[in-house]
């Protein structure tokens, strides 16, 4: 036995093989690796929940604080967060953690790896020639990605940073929702959720409640950004493409004027007939200075035209592929509700027409399958990976990095492969 | 996990029976018999009354919570059944695991700070760096297998006492003999709600006969359940149904209508839910045995213990 009691129990390098690099973030990097080939000490074939060997690993490592810090300088709570919940958590629509192991001041959270995320399969159909994602795996991602999200918020967790480069798709078309970091529970928390953080989601995901300055807010936040990944789903586009505005120095959050006016650009501003709290809402104040700046809030499209020309700008034209009907539409519109209140539940989204159909059993589409490439012929590429260690950190694109944290400066990892 | 104990890694992988944890001890014993041997400790119940009274101490001069103190004591427990605790340095391992609990329990603490105020209120840490507290976290989190997040009983405590109606005396007696049950094995024994439950029984037989100042932790009403302790074990013990059991005591609660009416409702209430009676009474047992053990208590003799075995080896 060791002397001291607090030596690692386990070594990374016993353990895996480290195939290709993924990518980074300020938080650290992440690897694609395989089960040692050459063991040097007795091996556990690790395997999924339902029994399943897990093949291949994405080993997520948060570097020290500082590179090339001597010292201890205690884990980020967002680490220590995503890594309990991690732990604690178990569902087939989220990313599985295999182990975790703290070596030489480096944490190395080791997941089952999937093939791809929904960016890349954005990207993939962006791509010309431009091609529609199939209804049926559309239909499949959202059922998926509700069920997944439900369990989190029955467990009282709030995931807090759900955008398409979080949602993992394994090469069987299961979706996996990932990145807990910026996730906590609510149930009764001895500080407002407010006081911990400052700034959740990314800006074009992040629901109006929080644009608001919201101090006290709900799961409902999560379903926000899951009406904004469905419409991204549907037209391969941010359907809320605006501009951070940047924390001054003095750490006081600004009000986010130009992602207020691209949604209004969309729905039209908030009005406190549909949104009867709208009015307690910090940043009301600043609500009217959004059409000054964006005379385009006062023509809003409207979310049914957005749809009809998203559907017909789409090339839905073979006979096998026929777009989604009007219950997708419906759902689009529940999802972004302005009044958090009623924007629909991940539970009552489940129970959807556009899931369930008008009879409860899909309207002769059946129900939404847990394989999003059931009957596809295409096969999407598969992630990137590269063997040699160099990192291109791009930096600052909203789409894929998460705003800046008060309470710790971890960073997402920038995808490298983002349209814009 | 949050929504159902019974999924949580804390009801599956740390929750033990007795034999399991005593089999645990023995283990840690047979593997180090030198380190035992030169070292022997005291009840572990004492140790454990030892480090809460001090871990008061430091949350009191932090302005800290229950809840994170709760925590810290149970990250302890977990780690000492695969750590033997005379090869650490405990003053060490309590500061880390406040560290860590205030940050599983959204009250983060900087590191500095934790170090500072460790240091002010223990002259024994023996610590300067806070990169200590860094790595002994490390260890501490892999010990436990990351499982950070626990199930306390106050949350049921909370549920219950308003079900049933409990005085505030009642409530807050209840509540301090929660903060005791972590000096006791039954965190690692028994889920929260029966430890709540326990906690509620006891304080509706006990019932508090002039009001005590609630503290963070209850030892002040060590004195109070003394009296009616002998009468408890004896009815618990007598049989194992509940029934005969509460009817024991009931005998003892004689005399006081109102408080007659309250053991009654919690009887009726106790035979409607499907709590597992066996443990309550389990529980109500280790209990009263605390405040047995707690009589012989004596702060000095744990702390020169502890110092012995860290003059020998400082715990790094």
């Amino acid at each position: 036995m060791n002397s001291t009691p607090y030596a690692p129990h386990r070594h990374i390098n016993d353990h895996y093989d480290i195939v290709g690099f993924i990518s980074s973030g300020t938080y650290g990097r992440v690897y694609k690796a395989i089960s040692k080939r050459n063991p040097t000490v007795p091996q556990t074939k690790p395997t999924h929940p339902d029994g399943r060997p897990v093949e291949a690993f994405a080993i997520k490592k948060f570097k020290p604080d500082k590179e090339g810090e001597l010292q201890y300088t205690g884990i980020s709570q967002s680490a220590i967060r995503e890594m309990a919940l991690c732990t604690e958590l178990s569902h087939p629509a989220l990313i599985h953690l295999v182990e975790i192991i703290l070596e030489s001041k480096c944490i190395f959270m080791v997941f089952e790896y999937a093939e791809h995320d929904l960016l890349q399969i954005i990207h993939h159909h962006s791509l010309l020639p431009r091609t529609p994602i199939p209804s049926s795996t559309l239909r499949s991602c959202m059922f998926q990605l509700l069920s997944g999200l439900l369990y989190l918020h029955q467990n009282w967790v709030i995931h807090r940073d759900l955008k398409p480069a979080n949602i993992m798709v394994t090469s069987k078309g299961s979706i996996k929702i990932g990145d807990l970091g910026l996730a906590r529970l609510f149930y009764k928390p001895l500080l407002p959720l407010f006081s911990g953080d400052k700034v959740v989601v990314t800006i074009w995901y992040r629901a109006p409640e929080l644009l608001l300055g919201s101090r006290h807010y709900t799961p409902a936040i999560d379903l926000w950004a899951v009406g904004c990944i469905f419409a991204e789903l549907l037209s391969l586009r941010p359907i809320f493409k605006g501009e951070e505005a940047k924390q001054d120095s003095k750490k006081a959050v600004p009000f986010q004027r130009n992602q207020m006016g691209k949604i209004g650009e969309v729905l039209g501003l908030p009005r406190k007939q549909d949104w009867p709290l709208l009015v307690a809402m910090p940043e009301y104040p600043n609500l009217q200075s959004v059409s000054m700046h964006n005379p385009a809030v006062s023509r809003p499209v409207g979310l049914d035209k957005w749809y009809r020309n998203t559907l017909s700008n789409q090339n839905y034209s073979q006979p096998s592929n026929p777009p989604p009907d009007d219950s997708a539409l419906d759902l689009l519109r529940k999802l972004l509700e302005y009044d958090p209140l009623k924007r629909l539940s991940a539970e009552k989204a489940l129970e959807h027409p556009y899931f369930i159909g008008e009879d409860g059993r899909g309207d002769g589409k059946g129900l939404p399958s847990w394989n999003c490439f059931e009957g596809l012929e295409t096969k999407y590429p598969a992630r990137k990976v590269s063997s040699e260690g160099n990192e291109h950190a791009t930096g600052s694109l909203p789409g894929t990095k998460r705003s800046g944290l008060p309470d710790d400066s971890l960073l997402r990892p920038t995808q490298k492969r983002r349209e814009v | 996990m949050a929504a159902n104990f019974y999924d949580s890694s804390q009801a599956k992988f740390w929750t033990f029976t007795k034999p399991e944890l005593a089999n645990i001890r023995q283990e840690q014993e047979k593997t180090n018999p030198q380190l035992f041997a030169k070292h022997p400790m005291p009840d572990h119940r004492h140790i454990n009354i030892f480090l809460q009274g001090n871990l008061c101490k430091l949350a009191k001069r932090m302005a800290l919570r229950q809840q994170p103190l709760a925590t810290a004591q149970i990250y302890m427990k977990r780690f000492y059944t695969q750590v033997p605790f005379q090869r650490t340095n405990p003053y060490l391992i309590m500061t880390t695991a406040v560290y860590l609990a205030c940050k599983m329990e959204e009250s983060p603490q900087h590191i500095r700070l934790m170090l500072g105020e460790a240091a002010r209120q223990w002259a024994e840490l023996g610590v300067t760096e806070s990169g200590k507290i860094g790595e002994c976290e490390f260890a501490m989190i892999s010990t436990l297998r990351s499982r950070l997040i626990l199930h306390h009983p106050y949350r049921s405590l909370g549920e219950f006492s308003s079900t049933l109606g409990l005085s505030p005396e009642e409530q807050s007696l209840a509540h301090n003999i929660v903060n005791d049950s972590y000096n006791t094995d039954l965190p690692l024994l028994h889920p929260p709600h029966v430890i709540a439950i326990t906690a509620i029984f006891l304080a509706v037989v006990l019932r508090p006969a002039n009001s005590q100042p609630a503290g963070l932790t209850a030892h002040s009403t060590a004195h109070t359940p003394v009296g009616g302790a002998g009468a408890i074990q004896g009815a618990a013990m007598s049989g194992p149904a509940a029934q005969s059991a509460l009817a024991g005591i009931g005998i003892w609660g004689q005399g006081r209508q109102v408080g007659q009416q309250r053991l009654a409702k919690l009887v009726d209430w106790l035979a409607d839910s499907r709590v597992d009676m066996n443990a309550v009474i389990d529980a109500t047992q280790e209990m009263v045995s605390l405040y047995d053990v707690w009589e012989s208590y004596n702060e000095r003799s744990c702390k020169e213990a502890i110092s012995r075995f860290m003059k020998d080896s400082p715990g790094k």
